[in-house]
């Protein structure tokens, strides 16, 4: 995708550029930037895979594969936004969700290698939003779901499952779940970003996929 | 994939699942061309596309340190990589990652993961997979072993890396000292020391962050075999549970830098370590190898 985001207020921490410059590095083909890279988020990446997966080896592939995304594709990050953790992270989640789906005799994937996961192919308004929260503050947007709605997000985030799949897990008709899903993403988006409508739609940018305008909120 | 082009409206319901990537596969097919085709604004996907990774701090995750064998790999792989990127860097066919052909419908057919991938694919071929997989099983053979079985090309550059290997390892500890020192001077902060219990080896410092988490840095412990896991636990002043508050592996190197998950922790909390026979312990099995308690800093 050939995104251009423009030069909106975002609020880029100094991890952040730190971050940006090894990844820089990185896109030259340095590989003590990639360890450095991965001594920084290995803990991270590692974790989220072996949550998903459930398998430490399978885990240590998905993590492997990711970093090794990062190393092949870094410039293509480069040209494009927000920061390297959510970037870095979002490959490490994609890849181990279709791992997990791939394991899975029932489910047939189409080849999804080369498909970049949604987050990165979206402005990031965790770049914007993140050097203002802390732990405590993400961890009250998290209390803000109701309880089957954090069920349905975690099926779907850590179990890699698609909402069919979780309407026929937990026994709930499908249209219930997709609300649950949708209620609750924006439940969280609320919480993090303020109640306040104006501030939400700065946050979010509007719409920079393909809107010339500069996409006005509805 | 679909006979219709997806209408906007349609696309616009599936923003939520396309983002957390719970459509079905189709579905998201769809969605994603409607996106790359579609003039209209798609607010919503970017609103709530945004909100996805904070769903990382769902309670339960627990924070677990990949094997030190893992670095080595991905270094290997990648310097594989950086080695026939260079052999190949002549203005030949483009190594830009031409998209793979969508898997076209075959019906009953096996899962394309046994198709040839092709020489560009972005990530891992179904090669080196295969390679990684029967490497794992092998005994460790050593950063030169592995690194040669990986391609003899890059047969210089590894041992560049055996030796930034070590030197990282160093580099790791003297960071680790470093997060501690820097935790420990946060107000609020306690201390502890980690000495090892008898017959045991390991010891270090730690730094617990107001908000409980445990900053560690560890050395001389025994290097972990197999699924074995070193395992932090806080028990809190005044509670005889201990609490698991995350695990990590140790390479031969024998140091650790650790953080772990946040609980809570009074001071004369005591932090202990444990080597269990596996990640996942909520009590500890296995035996304690360091303990230590926390302090406030006298003033």
């Amino acid at each position: 995708m050939n995104n251009e985001f423009g030069p909106r207020g975002r609020v880029a921490s100094a991890a952040d550029d730190a971050d940006r410059a090894v990844l820089v590095l990185v896109a030259a083909g340095q590989l003590d930037a990639l360890q450095e890279l991965y001594d920084k988020y290995r803990v991270m990446a590692y974790s989220i895979a072996l949550r998903i997966t459930a398998d430490a080896s399978l885990a240590e592939d998905v993590v492997q594969d990711a970093f090794l995304g990062a190393w092949r594709n870094a410039s293509r990050y480069v040209e494009g936004k927000g920061s390297v953790k959510t970037w870095l992270l979002s490959i490490v989640h994609h890849r181990a969700v279709d791992a997990v789906r791939r394991r899975r005799p029932t489910v047939e994937l189409p080849e999804r290698e080369d498909v970049p996961p949604a987050a990165m192919t979206l402005p990031d308004i965790w770049a914007e939003v993140a050097g203002n929260l802390d732990r405590a503050e993400i961890a009250a947007a998290l209390t803000s779901l109701s309880d089957v709605q954090r069920e349905a997000l975690e099926l779907a985030y850590f179990g890699g499952l698609t909402q069919q799949e979780i309407a026929i897990q937990t026994g709930t008709p499908l249209g219930t779940v997709k609300s649950r899903v949708r209620l609750g993403l924006l439940a969280m988006r609320r919480a993090l970003v303020g109640t306040n409508g104006d501030a939400a739609s700065e946050a979010a940018g509007g719409d920079r996929s393909g809107d010339p305008g500069g996409g006005a909120l509805a | 994939m679909n006979d219709e082009p997806m209408t906007h409206e349609t696309a616009r319901g599936l923003a939520a699942a396309y983002v957390l990537g719970a459509l079905e596969p189709a579905e998201e097919a769809a969605v994603r061309e409607h996106l790359q085709t579609c003039a209209e604004p798609h607010d919503e996907f970017a609103e709530l596309g945004g909100v996805v990774p904070y769903l990382i701090e769902l309670p339960g995750l627990r924070l677990v340190e990949p094997p030190a064998s893992l670095r080595d790999r991905i270094m290997a792989a990648a310097a594989a990589d950086l080695a026939e990127r260079t052999a190949t860097a002549s203005p030949a066919p483009a190594k830009a990652t031409p998209p793979l052909a969508e898997a076209p419908a075959k019906p009953a057919a096996p899962p394309p993961v046994a198709a040839s991938p092709g020489p560009t694919v972005p990530f891992p071929s179904t090669a080196e997979r295969t390679e990684r997989t029967a490497r794992r099983g092998a005994s460790p053979l050593g950063w030169a072993a592995r690194i040669a079985a990986v391609v003899a090309i890059v047969i210089l550059g590894g041992w560049n890396l055996v030796l930034q290997g070590q030197l990282s390892d160093a580099r790791a500890y003297d960071r680790a000292v470093a997060a501690v020192i820097d935790a420990a001077g946060t107000p609020g902060s306690q201390t502890v020391v980690l000495t090892p219990t008898k017959d045991s080896h390991g010891a270090g410092i730690a730094a617990v962050a107001p908000d409980g988490s445990v900053v560690m840095a560890m050395r001389d412990l025994p290097a972990t075999a197999g699924t074995q896991v070193y395992e932090a636990w806080v028990i809190a002043a005044g509670s005889p549970a201990p609490v698991p508050v995350g695990s990590f592996t140790v390479g031969q190197a024998g140091t650790a830098a650790f953080t772990t998950t946040p609980v809570t922790t009074p001071p004369g909390s005591t932090i202990a370590l444990s080597l269990e026979p596996g990640p996942g312990s909520t009590a500890p099995r296995g035996t304690i190898v360091a303990t230590g308690v926390s302090a406030l800093p006298k003033s």
